[in-house]
């Protein structure tokens, strides 16, 4: 699968809700990811973690794991590789402000990814405009990977 | 293997290593997450003001604070195989290039339920000037079937 990334978050910018338009418990539109080895390994070494659970293969088959995994937190990745451009995610000027995870089977190279996404709540506070969006991440065998909640600042 | 769960005391520190932050290293982050947002690559952009806040330059992905904290849970689960089941972050500061910064975790409590025992841990990362940047609370699970 032929996976294109548009870099210039501006571009789509006018197509994207902004906070007066989102409504929580509506579903965000996703796109399924298929997860490689190499895009685990650039986000290993973008965050300094050099564990061989990540990276050499003999040692991970040996462990409780069984093969090579991805690092819990590859949700950062997986958020905007499971997104369309005009995800409202993308929109330049969010801030975020917290996230929480949960996490359940880890993900793996090869994995094809798949996300239940939807915003949870909104509101204002000390003037600014906050979002709350609930995501679930699940595997080619309907396992969920991680499910997690993020407290965005949207922009004005 | 030793059975770290039954010795943990509330207190009991785990350490992080430290991070140096750069534009290089943000830009990484950008391409690793696919989080290009103007708020990691524009100093002009950063030169406006969001609401009260004023950033002045470009700054930090709070996910790749979240990644520093995650890997200080997994560097000390893995080896004991404990399994990091939950993370939960709030960003206090903004980071920015020349920033270096360090994770730590503080064993918070021990809970033993009907399948498993659990740790919550507090953590927290600071920067150079001792500041905390991000705090938050984590959770590790000490499977009974993985104890010796």
């Amino acid at each position: 699968m032929k996976q294109e990334f548009e870099t210039d978050f501006w571009k789509d910018a006018k197509s994207r809700m902004i906070w007066d338009d989102i409504v929580p418990g509506e579903p965000r539109p996703t796109i399924p990811y298929t997860l490689t080895l190499e895009a685990i390994q650039r986000y290993c070494r973008a965050v300094g973690d050099l564990h061989p659970l990540y990276f050499d293969e003999k040692y991970a088959r040996q462990t409780i794991y069984g093969g090579l995994i991805a690092p819990p937190s590859i949700h950062a990745l997986l958020m905007f590789a499971c997104t369309p451009k005009d995800d409202w995610m993308r929109s330049p000027g969010t801030i975020n402000a917290g996230q929480s995870w949960s996490y359940h089977e880890p993900a793996r190279p090869g994995d094809t990814i798949t996300l239940r996404a939807r915003a949870l709540d909104k509101f204002i506070k000390k003037e600014r405009l906050f979002a709350i969006h609930d995501n679930v991440f699940f595997n080619q065998h309907g396992e969920v990977i991680c499910a997690g909640r993020g407290w965005t600042i949207r922009p004005i | 293997m030793i059975n770290l769960f039954d010795t943990l005391t509330p207190g009991y520190r785990i350490e992080g290593p430290e991070f140096a932050v750069s534009r290089e290293s943000i830009r990484a982050f950008c391409e690793a997450s696919l989080d290009y947002n103007p708020l990691h690559l524009d100093d002009n952009y950063m030169q406006s003001n969001f609401g009260k806040t004023h950033f002045g330059g470009i700054i930090m992905h709070g996910m790749n604070i979240f990644g520093l904290l995650t890997r200080l849970l997994t560097d000390w689960a893995y080896p004991v195989n404990a399994v990091h089941r939950r993370l939960e972050t709030r960003w206090l500061k903004p980071v920015k290039p020349g920033d270096v910064i360090r994770p730590h975790g503080m064993v918070k409590a021990k809970q033993v339920t009907a399948k498993s025992r659990w740790v919550t841990i507090d953590v927290e990362v600071r920067n150079q000037r001792d500041e905390k940047v991000a705090t938050g609370e984590a959770l590790v699970e000490f499977p009974v079937e993985a104890a010796p």
